[in-house]
């Protein structure tokens, strides 16, 4: 429970007024109390350290909590000045924003402590000054983008719901690969299949000897036509098959059909089937064969199987806006050159820049210091063009890269931090739980909320342990069904998981909060199970803690009421809205096995 | 919301605050004389209340999913967000998420009258002074919710319509299916039990 909520509590008691009119039993008394709580030159004491300041300064910025009388909540009648119990360090600054109506963000603090700091004196961060906007706007953007990590990593990883359907297993495991045995044996057969599919295609193409009919050289593809296509048939099914599941399992099917790597995965196998259906048909072959160029886009589905794969293109993807204005540039920078270039060597016999197209080709390859060599130059002005192109080409290429290289280095810092905090998050829980203090003050106030809870709907609270072990011990048979049916207005009285385990004939006699009209039905129990009240749940045990500060009675007592074994008559305790006095009693007593009536 | 009920004025925002947006909304409380005379709180009591608001809730703005939260942390086992969203409502009577108008002492220093007034606004959700079954067992049901799964002895299906049942009876004097707020005070001020509780929270600070 952390300790920020207790500020709450007098709210959270405050409001449980909404419990009483429908209590079931009487509220037990509350815990006692015993809190306590304390132009001129304006003294501010912020955690001890003491500021002052003209009252002047502090009412030039009349909407913030220090220029205006909300400051008078946090006067010290005592010792006369006002005291904040906040960070003095970051208050420097937020003073010395009265001061000289300039904010400032120190570097060294931490933005969300800053942020706090600023919320809390009701200073919007807009005012930072320019010196320090810039590095206010990027910490906090970092900050932003951790947070949503963590959320999604929380939300992604090792979210083991127990009611999760087939379905959504499935596309669990094809998403983290990691999480069953299953899930990771998958990934390594596609993952494999995909190598093989891609070396299959880059092997038919080499050249394999001359067959035995051919004079020249024949591919292997073209020599052992059958193995290939087999080995082709092989994979294009894993991958439908893949496809297919993915589709199946994936919750959002028309999300999942536009995604990049559905459309992949489909051109994939897409010419396996065209081809298929194709007919040997001469032209239309022709086609074909450049659909079999699509079959390397196989190459891409490597990319669930690799972060860093998944990293690169989403800087591309990020960075669009630098790449665009490098081909832009580089678009305009090739015209110019190879306009001149063609002019500069229109001139010259036997020149190969024939149209500025032509030229194109030289400009692009001297701009990116290529320079194959088979486009040169030949009169001076020519060569003078082209040594000024060279250089500007260097310039133009440099100049976006860095972006694009710190972009990248970004967003897989942020990935490495990202599996790091995973890893330290294990260590983090451990060392997080002996930290965790508690307010003994509050605990009681709190414990006492909850029982007033417990008293208003009749139940108490019980830990996991305890709910199974009497889940088990409740049970229906068929026979005791239509008996107990009448105890409770449905058929499915008693909850689920006790119906499915054991068949044992006996349950439980609900307590005393039946409804009077039932009364008669009570005769027709055929066992009544009742057991100790197990003393180990946390919530008797807070109860006992309870008895030492508050007089509550019977509690602890183990003893038999009389009500309940008196089966042939109506239960004395019937419950007239809660106000009896021995429903408390029956309610919190242990029930004894009683032998058929 | 805690300014609400011991008469601090917050801003209740029904909207979602945006956090990613740079502009923090924030709210100012009326002035601290003011408020004293408004309230039954002493001036000393005002200053505690709010001080410790303003820790937890920095921008003075508490809207319902913060409602939520914090009523969720408070009942860890179950499911608050029900019952906060039935609490919000209560309070935010004008709906528009401006300050609380003073009143809202009612809870801690109001007479029982006042507090059984509030308690009956709580329970009729639509606000048309009736309480109806189905808004009675909307507000058993929250109330359940809040219990969580692992109780002693189990919860059942039938146990909030019961719960209904016996309160219907208990209130609902000439049978007509709805509770009026005259059946509702008469009927609490005459069970003593009832009015033994009411008199609990009092010491709240």
């Amino acid at each position: 429970m952390a300790a920020g909520v207790a500020a709450w509590l007098p709210f959270a008691r405050a409001a449980a007024i909404g419990w009483m009119p429908v209590a079931s039993a009487p509220m037990p008394p509350p815990p006692r109390d015993k809190r306590r709580g304390q132009d001129g030159l304006i003294i501010l004491n912020v955690s001890g350290t003491r500021f002052q300041t003209w009252r002047n300064t502090l009412e030039r910025y009349p909407d913030t909590l220090l220029g205006s009388t909300e400051r008078d909540f946090f006067f010290h009648e005592e010792t006369n000045e006002y005291f904040f119990d906040r960070d003095p360090d970051i208050f420097r600054h937020i003073l010395n924003f009265y001061r000289t109506g300039k904010l400032h963000y120190p570097r060294h603090e931490c933005i969300s402590a800053y942020d706090e700091e600023l919320a809390f004196f009701g200073i919007i961060p807009e005012i930072i000054g320019d010196c320090c906007y810039e590095e206010y706007k990027d910490r906090r953007r970092e900050n932003v983008e951790r947070i949503q990590d963590d959320e999604e990593n929380d939300n992604n990883k090792d979210m083991v719901l127990p009611d999760m359907s087939f379905r959504e297993t499935m596309w669990r495991a094809f998403e983290n690969p990691h999480t069953s045995t299953m899930a990771l044996v998958f990934y390594y057969v596609t993952g494999f299949f995909i190598a093989v599919s891609v070396m299959a295609n880059v092997v038919e193409t080499v050249p394999c000897g001359s067959g035995p009919n051919r004079a020249k050289e024949v591919s292997c593809g073209e020599r052992y036509v059958l193995a290939f296509f087999c080995l082709d048939t092989a994979c294009v099914m894993i991958f439908t098959v893949e496809y297919l599941l993915r589709l199946i399992a994936a919750p959002s099917r028309y999300k999942f059909v536009k995604s990049v790597m559905s459309i992949i995965d489909v051109v994939a196998i897409m010419p396996y089937y065209i081809g298929l259906v194709m007919t040997d048909n001469e032209d239309v072959s022709g086609a074909f064969v450049t659909l079999r160029v699509f079959r390397v886009f196989r190459i891409f589905k490597f990319s669930r199987h690799s972060a860093g794969l998944r990293i690169l293109g989403y800087t591309l993807k990020s960075c669009a806006s630098e790449l665009g204005f490098l081909l832009f540039s580089l678009t305009m920078a090739i015209i110019i050159f190879a306009t001149v270039m063609f002019y500069a060597e229109k001139g010259s016999s036997a020149s190969k820049f024939t149209s500025i197209p032509a030229a194109f080709w030289y400009t692009i390859v001297t701009m990116t210091t290529l320079g194959y060599g088979d486009m040169v130059p030949k009169t001076i002005i020519g060569k003078v063009v082209g040594s000024v192109c060279s250089l500007s080409g260097v310039l133009v290429i440099a100049l976006p890269v860095p972006v694009i290289v710190s972009n990248f280095s970004r967003i897989y810092h942020q990935s490495q931090r990202a599996e790091k905090r995973r890893a330290q998050k294990a260590s983090k829980q451990t060392g997080q739980a002996l930290v965790c203090k508690s307010n003994p003050t509050f605990e009681t106030q709190h414990h006492h909320l909850l029982h007033c809870l417990e008293k208003t709907t009749n139940h108490e609270f019980v830990d996991e342990q305890t709910y199974e072990t009497s889940c088990m011990e409740v049970s229906l048979a068929k026979p005791s069904m239509s008996r107990s049916s009448s105890l409770s207005s449905s058929p499915h009285g008693l909850s689920s998981c006790c119906t499915r385990r054991n068949k044992r004939k006996s349950f439980n006699v609900p307590n005393s909060y039946m409804a009077d009209g039932r009364r008669s039905s009570i005769q027709e129990l055929s066992t009544i199970q009742i057991r100790e009240r197990p003393m180990s749940n946390s919530r008797s045990c807070l109860n006992a803690k309870f008895e030492e500060t508050v007089h509550l009675n019977s509690e602890e007592q183990s003893y038999i009421t009389a009500a309940v074994i008196s089966m042939p008559t109506p239960p004395v305790t019937t419950p007239e809205g809660g106000d009896s006095a021995s429903s408390p009693n029956f309610l919190q007593s242990n029930i004894v096995r009683v032998s058929a009536l | 919301i805690k300014c609400c009920i011991s008469n601090i004025p917050c801003g209740i925002q029904n909207s979602v605050e945006d956090e990613l947006e740079l502009s923090a909304v924030r709210h100012r409380p009326e002035a601290l004389e003011q408020l004293e005379a408004q309230t039954r709180f002493s001036r000393k009591e005002l200053q505690i209340l709010y001080r410790g608001f303003k820790n937890e809730c920095p921008s003075g703005v508490v809207n319902e999913d913060t409602f939520k939260e914090i009523y969720s942390q408070f009942f860890p086992q179950g499911d608050a967000s029900t019952y906060a969203h039935f609490l919000f409502d209560a309070f935010d009577t004008d709906h528009n998420g401006s300050d609380f108008v003073m009143g809202r002492s009612i809870l801690l220093r109001g007479s029982v009258q006042e507090k059984l007034n509030w308690a009956f606004n709580l329970y009729d959700i639509n606000k048309d002074g009736y309480i109806t079954k189905e808004e009675m067992l909307d507000i058993i049901k929250s109330i359940y919710d809040m219990m969580g799964k692992c109780t002693y002895p189990m919860l059942k299906e039938e146990t909030p319509r019961q719960h209904v049942e016996i309160f219907f009876q208990k209130m609902d004097k000439n049978r007509d299916g709805v509770v009026t707020i005259d059946e509702f005070i008469d009927c609490c001020q005459n069970d003593e039990n009832i009015m033994k509780s009411m008199q609990l929270f009092e010491n709240v600070i």
